[in-house]
């Protein structure tokens, strides 16, 4: 039995943690398991838990992406500035998806080719977009779109349409991580790179599709957060790349490579829109919230270490 | 001697910058919160008027997010060009207070405007009152919820957009000590953002949660009243709920006029950087100034967005160049 518990993934705590705070939240108060509570908990995770399966691909391959924060800043403003300016809404989201597979190309190159390592690069992406963002925007609000740019995240399908994106995203990628020769190849690479380059793998070619899912899906992001708020503002989605590590971590993923998925990164998400949620209905200071999140995150990465250790130690 | 060709020519090229800042006396550096917020380009926008008018250059600086240690950076090298005077906002009131004395002690005229500085040695802050701000939010909150229950009575929260920040913590107040004068409206709840539209958003929601029978709403900040706005578009909450917010930006107004945010408290941004760059520029020329200057407040609902006495305040670009708002 011990054994047993022992090779459980971390995700199957981290769910199980999860699972159990609802309970006791439904318990503890009666506003928590009502209908508009878990659509909105179902929206307000929804573009953290897309942002977050991104920079988990990225460190799957032992990379990290910081600048995501800032693409979806960017990707946003360049999206609302085009529907603000009369363009046809699918054209604008294409041309926005386009600019993220870009800046992901960007990235990759400067890693696999100029051998730059991906902290330093990505970093650098962080100030490069959110500088983009301020310029096309002229530092102002973007206002004044077309209705229709609302009516996709304000809108239901049986559940939020914001979450059916998410599931759409998280089951697609799945599918490339677990049913793919390339989803393999990522987890190889990020266990051992150059064993994987000795067997004849592209390893560019891994680090580029690693990079292009992440900004693609902060693009994608950007689009859904400017639906949800009707506007772009070029200082929004502040920090979203440590949200975004943090439920990757939380979720199982290791930042030294080769583990991760999506079901964790999602949890991870869900996970942190629980927390605070809670901290409202339960009236924690905001400040305690902050604290209680940060030490979550110290005790999973803690825990995944000492089972790993457990485990090869046994 | 290729080291020394260097020296030579950085010598003349720091000579030359000498040069340039001899110049210096015709610019009026203004220095923002935060360059990256829609509030701030308004006070860069009125300065630039001024700057025109008084045919002087107006050097438009500032962090991108509020950042004291930054914003104090940038004040020192600011002063180190020697302008003809320093219109600033104080990000953080204790911080920047010794920096503020400083530049003062070194002869260079510091107009402060928006927030305050824990300091004297200034020469005019030109500023919204905004503890009255907050109070008007108070009535406004009062107002509708009257309108629509026919009483005034039942919930209300508010939402800071920042800890820490003298500007919101006024508002705050304002709006604790507006929502006594009503003794059957009950303040229930206060949550603290990260600035952050979605933050606020999400806030807002989980508000709502907590209390369902929560009636109105003080955010802010602009920040907050976008989050906040879509929120309540979100739920569709427009007709019953009353939300007040600060400030006019894109966002905000769009709610305003959707219906989803019943009141805005605006304040003159414009005349800030307006007043700031004419006020230093008198101060340079040795004029005595008013240490302390109104720029005022002002409530706008549906009902009166589009009198063109609020139409400038609103939208930066119908800006027509008026007295004091209130004053």
């Amino acid at each position: 039995m011990r054994s047993l518990l022992r090779r459980l993934p971390i995700e199957t705590y981290v769910i199980s943690f999860t699972v159990a705070l609802w309970i006791a939240l439904s318990l503890a108060t009666p506003n928590f398991l009502t209908e508009s509570n878990i659509s909105n908990m179902m929206r307000q995770t929804s573009i953290a838990a897309i942002v977050a399966i991104g920079v988990m691909c990225t460190i799957v391959i032992a990379g990290i992406d910081l600048s995501v924060g800032s693409v979806v800043a960017f990707c946003g403003v360049l999206f609302a500035q085009m529907c603000a300016h009369g363009l046809a809404l699918p054209l604008a989201a294409l041309i926005t998806l386009a600019a993220g597979l870009l800046v992901g190309a960007t990235n990759a190159f400067a890693i696999g080719r100029l051998g730059i390592p991906a902290f330093i690069v990505t970093l650098a992406g962080l100030q490069v977009y959110r500088g983009l963002a301020l310029l096309l925007s002229g530092g102002m609000t973007v206002g004044g779109l077309p209705p229709s740019v609302k009516d996709f995240a304000r809108g239901t399908t049986i559940l939020p349409n914001l979450f059916w994106a998410m599931l759409a995203v998280g089951v697609a990628v799945h599918y490339l991580l677990r049913y793919t020769r390339t989803g393999r190849y990522l987890y190889a690479m990020g266990s051992n790179a150059e064993a994987t380059r000795r067997q004849g793998i592209n390893t560019f070619r891994i680090t580029m599709v690693a990079y292009v899912l992440s900004s693609s899906l902060a693009a994608l992001a950007g689009i859904l957060l400017v639906s949800r708020l009707s506007i772009a503002s070029p200082s929004m989605a502040n920090a979203y790349e440590l949200q975004a590590i943090a439920a990757a971590v939380v979720g199982g993923a290791s930042l030294f490579g080769g583990r991760g998925t999506v079901l964790g990164a999602v949890v991870g998400a869900v996970l942190f829109t629980t927390m605070s949620n809670a901290a409202v209905l339960l009236s924690v200071d905001p400040f305690w919230e902050m604290v209680l999140e940060g030490l979550l995150i110290a005790l999973v990465v803690y825990l995944d270490n000492l089972q790993k250790r457990r485990q090869s130690g046994g | 001697m290729t080291r020394k060709t260097i020296l030579a020519a950085s010598l003349a090229a720091f000579t030359l910058l000498g040069a340039g800042a001899a110049q210096a006396e015709d610019t009026i550096a203004v220095i923002v919160k935060a360059t990256t917020s829609e509030y701030w380009q308004w006070v860069f926008k009125g300065a630039e008027d001024a700057g025109k008018q008084l045919g002087i250059k107006v050097d438009k600086l500032g962090t991108p997010k509020d950042d004291a240690a930054g914003q104090i950076a940038v004040l020192e090298s600011a002063a180190g060009s020697k302008p003809a005077a320093i219109v600033i906002s104080p990000t953080i009131f204790e911080a920047l207070g010794d920096p503020i004395a400083a530049v003062t002690d070194a002869g260079i005229p510091v107009i402060v405007i928006d927030s305050g500085a824990k300091t004297d040695k200034y020469a005019a802050f030109l500023t919204t009152n905004n503890e009255a701000g907050g109070k008007a939010a108070a009535d406004a909150v009062a107002q509708c919820i009257k309108e629509r229950t026919g009483k005034v009575a039942g919930k209300v929260g508010y939402l800071t957009a920042m800890a820490g920040h003298e500007s919101l913590d006024s508002r705050d107040k304002g709006f604790i000590d507006g929502i006594k004068a009503y003794p059957d409206l009950q303040l229930v709840g206060n949550r603290v953002a990260n600035n952050e539209e979605a933050e606020g958003m999400s806030l807002t929601a989980d508000m709502i949660t907590k209390d369902p029978d929560l009636v109105g709403l003080f955010a802010d900040n602009a920040q907050m009243g976008t989050g906040a706005g879509a929120s309540i578009a979100e739920q569709k909450l427009g007709s019953k709920f009353c939300l007040v917010a600060f400030d006019s930006d894109a966002g905000e107004v769009e709610h305003l006029k959707d219906g989803s945010i019943y009141a805005l408290v605006i304040q003159d941004p414009y005349m800030m950087g307006f007043g700031g760059v004419w006020y230093g520029y008198a101060a340079a020329h040795g004029a005595r100034l008013p240490k302390n200057v109104d720029t005022g407040v002002g409530t706008v609902t549906k009902a009166n967005m589009d009198d063109p006495k609020y139409a400038g305040l609103l939208d930066v670009k119908k800006r027509a160049l008026s007295p004091y708002l209130g004053n």
